[in-house]
């Protein structure tokens, strides 16, 4: 008895969220809710960047309608504007002055002419005012008994390309409308978070003879060779304790993946085949999933690295490289079309490691480098169409993609 | 409640700026005793017709030799998606090989294996770098002393043309010849 409902229990999860069943939910079935500015702050440039920033954010959260009209009125007006008289949700905010240049942000939401959740929030400059409308983004979204989007917090890192083997390492919130260059002048490619708390991370360093893995302490910025070694040397990723690294080496211009323990400084050697094995990601039921080429064209493979046996993970398309994962979900690129260089070459997918269905994410444009967020509810990409070099968001369970365009450069790699 | 979010964020933009900007590797500066040992012939005129036009130093002489060497290295080009070396490109070999183990004996040979645009990734990279071993391996096979090359992929990140021509891809998927004093 306890076997069959265990059985039952363990199924009806599964379907109620198998990501890659598509859920389509209807427009006009989503509440609706419009923003009131009450700010008393004098820069009309300040707060319509806000507005604009937290507008676009509610819309990401993809739970709402978002009305996009702007409009006035006093904090403490005791209904809403006549023109929101109908809307499900009125979310109010005034930015004001505080001591020593910071600002103090109160935000109200009123539901049906009551007020359904209100904060305070301290901005302490405006450059940063972003995370502020995040950070009211993920309230919001909490208070409405939504998946977690902590992701909308994080920090992402990036190497820009601005010239020929001249990079620059940048920090951003998730839209790129912060951007804070922490490494330049030099040709430095992946930087990878260290830690969940992201104040580290590692990076390649191609400025030398040979390549060298750097770690770079943001706390002290203390920058550490890890190893240089000839060929190349990246990190693809970092145990979830930060303990372990899994990098992709090639000591003697043979590319394998590698495991590294931090604390002992030893390296173990994970994969011999004698073509291309790199990107190596760590899986929530202890294997590692990874990119080979033994079959003849790059594909994706698991490793157990305990028995050292490989399987195949991926059975469909020619060409497929760079693979991040988050519990049951591996999202992968793929090149598609059969022509060299069409239109649509390459495109993200989303397979469920227990069901093998696959859900195509994108559909134009080159689309690569996905990363799954800390949370698996959203997927960070690069989409470079024609000459614009974006980040994309993948919102998994809505069925919805976001891009933020990147003004100038091309975006290398980038971790979040 | 208050909710004080931002001065982690607003420290650590403070720390950052503290290092926004990190400097290039420098390079020695053998310049500067080339410019000094210059000036010290310069002040004895009997013998400075000779020493002037022997002035250089070594650092300077070896620069120009690598620059002359460089030029007449010659790239090897590849196939896409490939690392073996084409028919059209296997005669490069031998013709480098020749180069390398005479005039340039005793420097050091970095390959750099490139890539088109098509894709940044992990995948890439290493198919750089099997390009520039395909290479190492044909230049040994030539005599060249294997310990005497390094190899690097710089992947799509080192792009010869930027356009979005086939002939622009298939100059960027390349191996070239660095030379290191």
């Amino acid at each position: 008895m306890k076997f069959l409902l265990a059985f039952l229990f363990s199924v009806v999860t599964l379907f109620a969220s198998d990501a890659t069943i598509e859920i389509v939910k209807k427009v006009d079935s989503l509440p609706s809710l419009a923003i009131e500015d009450s700010s008393t702050v004098d820069d009309g440039t300040f707060r319509m960047k806000f507005f604009k920033m937290l507008s676009s954010d509610l819309n990401v959260l993809s739970i709402f309608n978002v009305e996009k009209r702007y409009a006035t009125v006093s904090f403490d007006a005791s209904s809403v504007l006549v023109e929101n008289k109908d809307i499900n949700y009125v979310l109010r905010y005034k930015i004001e002055d505080a001591i020593g240049g910071k600002y103090n942000i109160y935000v109200k939401m009123i539901s049906k002419d009551e007020v359904v959740f209100s904060k305070k929030y301290e901005l302490n400059s405006q450059k940063i005012f972003m995370f502020s409308a995040h950070a009211i983004a993920y309230d919001i979204n909490e208070f409405m008994g939504e998946d977690s989007v902590e992701w909308i917090k994080r920090r992402v890192i990036f190497s820009k390309l601005v010239s020929a083997h001249n990079s620059q390492l940048v920090i951003s919130d998730y839209t790129l409308s912060y951007q804070h260059v922490i490494v330049s002048g030099g040709f430095n490619v992946f930087p990878k978070w260290a830690n969940k708390e992201q104040n580290a991370f590692y990076y390649t360093s191609l400025d030398g003879a040979t390549p060298v893995l750097k770690h770079l302490d943001l706390k002290s910025s203390k920058i550490t060779n890890i190893k240089a070694v000839d060929g190349m040397i990246i990190c693809s990723d970092v145990s979830e304790d930060g303990s372990k690294l899994l990098l992709s080496m090639a000591p003697t211009g043979q590319p394998d993946v590698y495991e590294y323990d931090v604390k002992s400084k030893k390296y173990k050697q994970l994969t011999s085949f004698g073509g291309i094995d790199v990107n190596a990601q760590y899986m929530s039921d202890g294997k590692i999933a990874f990119v080979s080429d033994r079959m003849g064209n790059p594909n994706i493979f698991s490793l157990n690295p305990k028995t050292g046996s490989v399987e195949q993970m991926v059975y469909y398309g020619k060409n497929n490289s760079t693979c991040s994962t988050h519990g049951n979900y591996l999202v992968y690129k793929s090149r598609e079309s059969s022509e060299l260089f069409d239109q649509n070459t390459f495109n993200l997918h989303l397979m469920s490691t227990k069901t093998d269905a696959i859900r195509r994410l994108t559909a134009v444009g080159v689309n690569e480098f996905p990363r799954f967020s800390i949370d698996g509810d959203a997927i960070i990409f690069i989409k470079n169409y024609q000459t614009q070099s974006s980040i994309g968001v993948i919102r998994v369970h809505h069925n919805k993609n976001f891009l933020f365009p990147l003004a100038k450069g091309k975006i290398q790699s980038l971790d979040w | 409640m208050k909710s004080i979010l931002f001065s982690g964020v607003v420290a650590a933009a403070l720390l950052f700026s503290g290092c926004s900007s990190k400097d290039p590797k420098v390079e020695d500066d053998s310049g500067a005793s080339a410019a000094s040992s210059y000036s010290t012939t310069s002040s004895t005129p009997s013998s400075s017709s000779e020493s002037v036009s022997g002035g250089l130093s070594e650092a300077e002489l070896k620069a120009q030799l690598i620059t002359r060497l460089e030029g007449e290295l010659q790239t090897i080009n590849f196939d896409f998606d490939k690392f073996n070396i084409n028919a059209q490109n296997r005669s490069k070999v031998p013709a480098n090989a020749g180069i390398l183990k005479g005039e340039a004996r005793g420097l050091t040979t970095k390959l750099e294996g490139n890539c088109d645009e098509w894709g940044s990734d992990e995948y890439n990279m290493a198919l750089g770098l099997k390009r520039a071993n395909e290479v190492k391996k044909a230049l040994v096979a030539e005599g060249v002393d294997g310990s005497s090359i390094t190899m690097v992929s710089y992947g799509e990140n080192s792009p010869l043309c930027t356009e979005k021509t086939r002939e622009c891809w298939a100059k960027n998927r390349r191996v070239d010849f660095k030379l290191l004093p």
